[in-house]
């Protein structure tokens, strides 16, 4: 860790403020979840150093994540998706895989080579998903090409990854690293590791055999939309050199956080998926996968554009993640590309946001 | 200290400034193009800028957007550098604070503009915690339909930043709102980019109009400020969005800031064209200083009277025969809206000389509530042995209802019309009997009525006991052994002279005072020379100025907090001087 300085101090400070914030915006949240269902679970398609696979999703229900308790992330609300009580014992995480095998026999045709497994908060922390729990699932998708595992950068150690290796799965931890500034990752997103960090996790997964998905965050609140965009283009290609797929993701308007408040009160506005584009287009040289999964796309709490070519322009997203092509951008227009400029040119932090 | 931005005229909260870049800024204007960003510190580190002469430099920041919640936005609060050149401070509404900078920039502006109680509560709490003489912007909000209000409301600068993205969504901005692009069957404009067929018409241009309009309303807004006439202006523009609306009828409810920023008196027209006039600081103030300063001292009967549209009302045809019948044997006091109640002494002071409004015979429900209470509240503090209402039938439904709440009788005179022969002389011979009273008596009245308005309630007895009084009715002149005090014609108010002002120091009335430092003034006070001001003085206010070098007597040309606070501009203007 760095030496104490007035910085450190001023992290302090912002980070307390925004803990009892969060912490005050989440209480008002009254609902509770079953602890025998998984959050969410879907069959997809997407793509990985080797190709596109089929993927099996899972968001497990665990305890939740760590620090969303302590307060949080500005933007996340999956802490309002976790159980109440704080901690899922062994026997109902096992309920969810269940659950979740169902819905693969259902949707599927046959196993998805690719699983992903997020729990918002972190799949390696043991007092989130028990190293038993860890284990019996390890063992459950053993037949499989490729799993995906959320987790912190404290939790990426070399025991806990070798549970999937010895499988002989291929193993990428996805990591919501945000932004390859820390300033903006402390200060925005109140997210409390540094950059060195997320590079030390990367070296932990590559010793144990296994690859790092990097998870950007476009727009935490507090930015400008020009901002914004720069900061993910110079994200993308400082976290290129340490994971092999880097998903930059927009930000959405989740219930119970901060952000929304923001939203509410009119003060925050989710970046146009121009702006996606924008970074996919210039990042296209990077070396790794960059790809993008608006979520609420074309929505007022989601990324959105003016209405009339949001479609079209996730279609163009979601197309460049499979074949990161640029110039699949080429093919989407729309007038409010010039709306779009004019805010990128003229919105500065201090009037946000010049258009909804 | 607000070295570059300097106030050369207000109209209540809004003022004609002056931004001093080498190519100085009248505002309220836009200054977007005018900017130098020294950057957000959310992002990045930022150097302290070195300042420019050019431009207003906007000083490294941490903007807190609206719903940021309260222990964010103090624990992320930055520290502002002083730098060489005009300069900037971010701040939110809820975090507003000096900075000693020269203009202050509203972060959460979005989230006010466009929401009559947010806009209202927010621009009075930045107003109040920021030095009034800093010049205020807030970026990304002003369309040609809410830039008015928003200078009422006191911002002064502003950018085109929302008007041109609007365009670019093909929104046509007017200063009756907006339309979209499609909907236009011709361009209701005469501006540059308007000068070609609606067909033609893209959303280029469509920016480009936008701009120009809102340029275009800034300018009517400069104009109608230096008039003092920008509420008349916004009463009727407001109209066009609900929000606007409420938003000037919500600062009505702000009394005490509109009544610090409202001056005095107006040499201009004050036009009350609708409900909302009722509800203007200077005709609150009036009704509230003739029912609680004003005292009658005549002890003749009370003649009510309808009001007339020439001002003053004793010029007009109808007064002049009211006049006739009347003969010094009774004390007139003019009923009307929106003013409520005028007694004859005070007809020449503002806003009773200056104001015109719509007459039609009909009285709405607020205008009938509003001049009933007065004339309730002014004969609850004024005794008479007889009241005679003179008034058409229109105003009966007024002065029954004033009758029925005081448990009294009025004589009524009037037969079809008040100037009749037969009301004329049903008024004479209503007075048959009665004594007139005397030119002096009169005159000694009427400075002694003034006084009370100008200076609190007796002070009219407390200066003016033992007088004489000169000249011709209105420019009166009040003596003792010496020179007092001279009536102002065209405002309706006293000036004193430095006898007048040792007396008014020396009087129980209570004296608007402002502490210079150790030079004696001649011709103006300015700013950084005044130690103290009262917290009450009002622009157009007599003000004593006192220092150790000198004793003067002068006019307010700021409020009282300014006058303490700012470092430029020109505060008093003096009349006379004498120095210790």
């Amino acid at each position: 860790m760095s030496q104490p300085s007035p910085e450190v101090y001023e992290a302090g400070k912002g980070m307390d403020a925004h803990n009892a914030a969060m912490r005050e915006i989440r209480a008002r949240n009254d609902q509770t979840y079953d602890p025998h269902e998984p959050t969410r679970v879907w069959v997809d398609e997407d793509n990985t150093p080797d190709g596109v696979r089929d993927s099996l999703t899972i968001i497990l229900n665990t305890g939740g994540c760590r620090w969303a308790r302590a307060g949080g992330c500005t933007m996340c609300g999956y802490v309002a998706e976790s159980v109440e009580g704080g901690t899922v014992a062994h026997e109902a995480l096992m309920d969810q895989l269940d659950v979740c095998l169902d819905h693969e026999r259902e949707h599927a045709d046959e196993p998805c080579p690719l699983i992903k497994i997020y729990t918002s908060g972190s799949f390696l922390d043991e007092r989130e998903v028990p190293a038993e729990t860890r284990r019996a699932i390890a063992e459950a998708f053993g037949d499989r090409e490729r799993i995906v595992v959320e987790s912190l950068p404290d939790f990426v150690e070399h025991d806990r990854l070798a549970d999937f290796t010895e499988q002989g799965l291929t193993v990428d931890v996805a990591v919501g690293l945000e932004t390859a500034t820390d300033r903006v990752r402390h200060d925005c997103v109140n997210k409390y590791f540094d950059f060195a960090d997320f590079v030390a996790a990367s070296e932990q997964a590559r010793d144990a055999g296994a690859g790092i998905k990097a998870y950007l965050l476009m727009k935490p609140p507090f930015l400008s939309e020009r901002e914004a965009v720069a900061d993910m283009i110079a994200s993308v290609e400082r976290c290129a050199e340490y994971a092999h797929t880097v998903s930059m993701n927009p930000c959405n308007v989740q219930r119970h956080t901060m952000v929304e408040e923001l939203y509410h009160d009119g003060g925050y506005r989710p970046p146009w998926l121009w702006s996606v584009a924008e970074v996919l287009h210039e990042t296209a040289d990077a070396d790794a996968l960059v790809i993008s999964d608006p979520v609420g796309h074309g929505s007022d709490r989601g990324p959105h554009n003016c209405g009339e070519c949001d479609d079209h322009v996730q279609t163009a997203i979601k197309d460049f993640d499979l074949r990161q092509d640029p110039s699949v951008f080429e093919q989407v227009s729309c007038e409010c590309e010039r709306t779009w400029e004019a805010v990128m040119e003229r919105e500065k932090s201090y009037g946000l946001p010049l258009a909804r | 200290m607000t070295e570059f931005f300097e106030i050369h005229a207000r109209d209540g909260p809004a003022r004609i400034g002056e931004l001093r870049l080498t190519e100085s800024l009248t505002t309220p204007a836009l200054v977007g193009d005018r900017i130098d960003d020294a950057g957000s510190l959310w992002p990045e580190a930022r150097e302290t800028p070195a300042g420019d002469r050019d431009s207003l430099t906007v000083l490294p920041h941490r903007a807190l957007p609206a719903g940021t919640p309260d222990e964010v936005q103090s624990a992320f609060a930055v520290d502002s550098p002083e730098i060489d050149g005009p300069s900037a401070a971010v701040l939110s509404s809820e975090t507003a604070t000096e900075h000693g900078s020269d203009a202050y920039v509203l972060s959460d502006a979005q989230g006010l503009v466009g929401h009559a109680r947010a806009f209202v509560e927010g621009i009075v709490d930045v107003k109040r915690a920021i030095p009034d003489d800093a010049a205020l912007y807030l970026p990304g909000v002003a369309t040609p339909a809410n830039v008015a209000l928003l200078a009422y409301a006191g911002v002064d600068l502003f950018d085109a930043d929302r008007a041109v993205v609007k365009g670019t969504q093909g929104k046509y901005l007017t200063s009756d709102g907006e339309q979209f692009l499609v909907d236009l069957d011709e361009l209701p404009c005469a501006c540059p980019a308007c000068q070609q067929s609606v067909d033609e018409f893209d959303r280029e241009d469509c920016a480009a109009h936008n701009g120009n309009v809102l340029r275009a309303r800034l300018a009517t807004v400069r104009a109608r400020i230096r008039r003092g006439r920008l509420r008349d202006y916004l009463e009727g523009q407001a109209r066009h969005e609900a929000w606007l609306t409420a938003a000037f009828r919500r600062f009505d409810q702000q009394y005490s800031y509109l009544e610090a920023h409202a001056p005095i008196s107006r040499r201009n027209e004050l036009l009350a064209a609708s409900e909302e006039s009722l509800r203007r600081v200077e005709i609150q103030r009036f009704a509230e200083r003739v029912t609680e300063r004003y005292e009658n001292r005549f002890s003749n009967p009370l003649v009510l009277v309808p009001c007339s549209a020439t001002k003053p009302y004793s010029e007009s045809q109808s007064h002049g025969q009211f006049h006739d019948a009347i003969g010094f044997r009774a004390h007139t006091v003019s009923m009307t809206s929106p003013i409520g109640v005028v007694p004859q002494e005070l007809e020449c002071t503002y806003p009773a000389q200056h104001y015109d409004s719509v007459v039609t015979g009909e009285w709405s429900a607020g205008e009938i509530e509003f001049v009933a209470s007065v004339l309730e509240a002014y004969l609850e503090r004024n005794d008479y042995p007889r009241v005679i209402a003179h008034v058409p039938d229109d105003y009966r439904q007024i002065t029954e209802r004033v009758e029925e709440s005081l448990d009294t009788e009025f004589e009524y005179t009037v037969e079809a019309h008040p100037t009749t022969s037969e009301s004329l002389s049903n008024l004479a011979d209503a007075l048959s009997g009665e004594l007139k009273y005397s030119k002096r008596e009169r005159e000694h009245n009427t400075v002694r009525a003034i006084a009370d308005y100008q200076f609190g309630p007796a002070a009219g007895d407390d200066l003016f006991e033992e007088i004489l009084t000169e000249g011709r009715y209105p420019k009166l002149r009040v003596h003792s052994d010496e020179h007092l005090a001279t009536m102002v014609p065209q405002y309706g108010t006293l000036a004193l002279t430095l006898a007048g002002a040792h007396r008014w120091v020396a009087s129980d009335a209570p004296t608007k005072i402002v502490e210079i430092d150790e030079f004696v003034p001649h011709g103006s006070v300015l700013a950084p020379g005044i130690v103290d001001a009262s917290e009450g003085i009002r622009v157009g206010d007599e003000v004593v100025v006192r220092g150790p070098k000198a004793f003067a007597i002068g006019r307010a040309t700021m409020h009282g907090r300014v006058m303490a606070e700012a470092s430029r501009g020109m505060a008093v203007d003096v009349r006379h001087v004498e120095e210790r």
